[in-house]
């Protein structure tokens, strides 16, 4: 492991050369620490220490399963139930259900807002995340007014024609690397880019990733989706590199004609 | 408690329209089994079976008892089956919900029923003192095909187990522990193991080997097939659901027969290997006493 | 009969299908435990502000009794220290310690129900949980090792074993389990059967000792301390070794 990035255990003290020092910017600490005034910073899980000197910023980066939510996050939520003024939703198993408000879609008004049935998988953002609160989301950018690719999915509209789809779970840290905008590059995944593209024969599929670990894959041929899930299950789980998933790839793509 | 989580709508209806097709999320065949794998712990009668992402631990264990009034010749034999909140949060300690229920009858079908521990060997004096004989089934880790691991760990464990030796002389009962003379294998008659599947479809027209749990909460039917190794069927269960073609299940059962074998080769070949490790042990065991000497 | 190994062994992320987990063997006992949550606590448990901390210990064989429970109370009370439970008000954290294996006295045979205190057990199941736990990522103050000391009399002469086995703490005058958080915190102590205060610090010692080695010894004062302390392993270095592959394995990809 290289020194720069040191893997931390909670209660850990951290060695101060290691806290970036700008001169303006203020610390902002990321997740996995905690401050304990005045001046102790503290890990609370374990991985890797993550400084940014420019930003002054630091953080642990580790990955888990529960999803937490937070501000802003791109989530794949499935309806419980709908209630007067929004529908109950699923983020993770056994956890308190978020709120969606019937009227968080693009044009929705009390007239003409989305009907959907328990068990629609809807692809939101989180607005709103407080411990002491159940988190609130949102299938429209409250700055533009336009759904942005958010809304339920699955279900034919103007920019897609593919059928229901199917979700697949993965781990949270390889649903970040996969929102990443250059996750190529930064996070070592390109098993998506190769499925679209020479390795596997063009296919033709969209997909959701939400962070709370599920990914939506949907596409006109039931084939593509399961080789599409598959590749991005086995990736996750198996730890693949690049190369390893241009392998994977081909194999499955091999498999499946 | 928070309930099991219902798979999305999207899923639901992408299961069933893909095994029209003959696809499976994992990429299976219709009638492949995820790889099974067992092994045994250090302690004689523990076996952890795995089944793809499922996961089963069982352990067997003796203790002298009172039989039962209305059987004096019989020992007790009991299989105890509890899903921990380890399994999944919605199951709760003491509170038995029907997966559990479902389990436990089809195990006690099986194995119990099925005779295939001597129970009568399991008597010490008549009308006083017996072996009581359980076997704990700890499910680990749920996803798809309990019935069919919790079989096998089961039936591993027990024929794994060694009950400590016991001798009459005049009237009085000794039984010995393991450091007075090694402990003995229980009478094993034969090994019933079962097979489950799974119906799609609106006439339960697709059947499936394996279901995972996604594949279980989706299906219309299902049907649980004990026999042993030479074809003979100890129970079949097909509770509830969709009525399924009698041709269909006949079909069923002979590929059943199959995949019975196969477990068996595999229970006989890690039951030999464990053998040869312990095997190995004692005689360096008996070296060191030796030195000690 | 049995091949025990002396030397601690965890593998993390057993069980996927649970947020964390740790298959943990040690000192003849095996145990695997899951770690779920922040999950949704049911109305009893519910706290307005913080988490919730549910602990169960499962037997390998027969239902679990008021051993167990006990045992759960000591761990609930333990853990529920080291997690941050502020973070996570109204809700749950589940950490369930399935017992698979555990060493067997040769010497008598066991009865299924008893009513006795397994103290020898304790470590195992406070390190299993903690492993847990943090491959879970629960938000935790700090980490902590556990160890187990007898106190055997033999030929008049007083003896500390460590680990003992179920021979050792059948014929020990007295058993003491010990846990240290990883800020050398004395976080449990629990002792059975007749002991004076000079044994119990001895103990104490002992067990620091081996639960809180200060930071990995160079090689040449680690052999210094092999040959002093032959049979002592340093659970912190273990914990944190364990921890390190575990991460490295998450983020091959930086």
């Amino acid at each position: 492991m290289a020194t720069g990035h040191p893997v931390v255990l909670p209660g850990e003290t951290i060695d101060p050369s290691l806290i970036p020092s700008h001169p303006k910017n203020p610390l902002r600490l990321g997740p996995g620490l905690r401050h304990i005034p005045p001046t102790d910073i503290v890990p609370t899980v374990a991985g890797q220490l993550i400084t940014n000197p420019i930003k002054n910023s630091m953080w642990i980066e580790y990955n888990s399963n529960r999803y937490i939510p937070s501000p802003n996050d791109l989530i794949l939520a499935q309806i419980l139930r709908s209630t007067t003024d929004f529908y109950l939703c699923t983020l993770s198993p056994h956890t308190a259900p978020a709120t969606l408000p019937h009227l968080a879609f693009e044009g929705a008004t009390k007239k003409t807002r989305p009907i959907l049935q328990p068990g629609q998988l809807v692809y939101a953002r989180v607005a709103l995340a407080n411990k002491h609160m159940d988190a609130e989301l949102e299938c429209v950018s409250s700055t533009t007014g336009k759904a942005d690719g958010l809304g339920p999915l699955g279900t034919p509209t103007a920019t897609s024609t593919a059928g229901g789809g199917c979700a697949f779970d993965i781990s949270l840290g390889f649903a970040r690397r996969l929102l990443m905008a250059r996750s190529r590059e930064e996070g070592g995944v390109g098993v998506l880019e190769m499925l679209a593209g020479e390795e596997g024969g063009g296919l033709a599929f969209e997909t959701a990733v939400g962070r709370n670990g599920r990914v939506w894959v949907g596409s006109d041929s039931a084939r593509t989706v399961v080789l599409v899930g598959r590749a991005l299950q086995e990736t996750d789980r198996g730890g693949l590199g690049l190369e390893g998933q241009r392998r994977l790839v081909k194999k499955l793509v091999r498999e499946m004609r | 408690m928070p309930r099991e989580a219902e798979p999305s709508l999207n899923e639901k209806q992408f299961v069933t329209q893909a095994l029209q097709e003959n696809l499976r999320l994992d990429g299976r065949q219709l009638d492949q089994y995820r790889p099974l794998e067992i092994s045994f712990g250090d302690q004689y009668g523990v076996a952890d079976v795995t089944l793809g992402k499922t996961r089963v631990l069982a352990k067997a264990t003796a203790e002298v008892t009172v039989p039962y009034v209305d059987r004096p010749l019989d020992g007790i034999f009991t299989i105890a089956t509890e899903l921990s909140p380890m399994t999944s949060p919605a199951f709760e300690v003491n509170r038995p919900t029907e997966t559990e229920v479902l389990l436990s009858r089809l195990l006690e079908k099986t194995v119990r029923r099925s005779g295939a521990l001597d129970t009568e060997s399991l008597c010490l004096v008549a009308g006083q003192k017996c072996w009581s004989v359980r076997v704990d089934v700890h499910v680990v880790s749920h996803d798809g095909g309990l019935t069919d691991a919790a079989c096998v760990a089961v039936v591993g464990a027990l024929r794994h187990f060694r009950k400590p030796d016991t001798s009459m002389e005049a009237g009085r009962l000794t039984v010995y522990t393991p450091a007075e003379r090694e402990p003995v294998p229980l009478s094993w008659l034969h090994s019933p193991l079962c097979v489950t599947w799974s119906f799609f479809g609106d006439d339960g027209e697709t059947a499936v080997l394996d279901a995972t749990w996604l594949e279980e909460q989706v299906r219309v039917a299902s049907c649980t097939v004990s026999l042993n190794k030479h074809g003979e069927i100890c129970q079949i269960a097909k509770l509830g659901g969709t009525p399924v073609d009698a041709v269909a299940l006949l079909q069923c059962t002979s590929v059943a027969l199959v995949k019975v074998k196969e477990f068996s080769d595999l229970l006989d070949r890690r039951l030999a290997e464990d053998l040869k490790r312990r095997d190995k042990g004692g005689f360096m065991a008996e070296l060191r006493a030796e030195n000690d000497r | 009969m049995t091949v025990t190994t002396t030397a601690p062994q965890a593998a993390l992320g057993v069980l996927p299908r649970s947020d964390g987990s740790a298959k943990y063997s040690h000192a003849g006992y095996t145990l695997t435990a899951s770690v779920n949550g922040p999950i949704e606590a049911q109305r009893r448990d519910e706290h307005a502000y913080e988490a919730h901390v549910e602990v169960i210990v499962r037997p390998a064989a027969g239902v679990g009794g008021t051993r167990e429970r006990h045992l759960e109370s000591l761990l609930q009370s333990s853990l529920a220290q080291l997690i941050l439970v502020k973070n996570f008000p109204r809700s749950l954290i589940q950490i369930v310690l399935q017992v698979e294996d555990s060493p067997e006295n040769d010497y008598v045979n066991t009865k299924l129900v008893q009513a006795s205190l397994n103290l020898a057990i304790m470590p195992a199941l406070v390190q299993t949980a903690i492993l847990a736990l943090l491959s879970a990522g629960v938000p935790m103050r700090a980490t902590a090792t556990a160890t187990a000391v007898a106190v055997v009399h033999q030929d008049g002469a007083k003896k500390t074993v460590v680990d003992p086995s179920p021979r050792e703490v059948e014929t020990a005058r007295s058993v003491h389990v010990l846990a240290f958080t990883s800020h050398n915190g004395l976080l449990l102590a629990e002792s059975e059967g007749d002991f004076t205060v000079g044994e119990w610090d001895d103990v104490y010692e002992t067990a620091k000792g081996i639960c809180c080695r200060a930071g990995p010894a160079k090689e040449g004062t680690a052999m210094v301390l092999d040959d002093e302390e032959a049979s002592a392993t340093d659970m912190r270095q273990f914990l944190r070794s364990t921890m390190e592959s575990k991460v490295a394995a998450d983020l091959h990809w930086k």
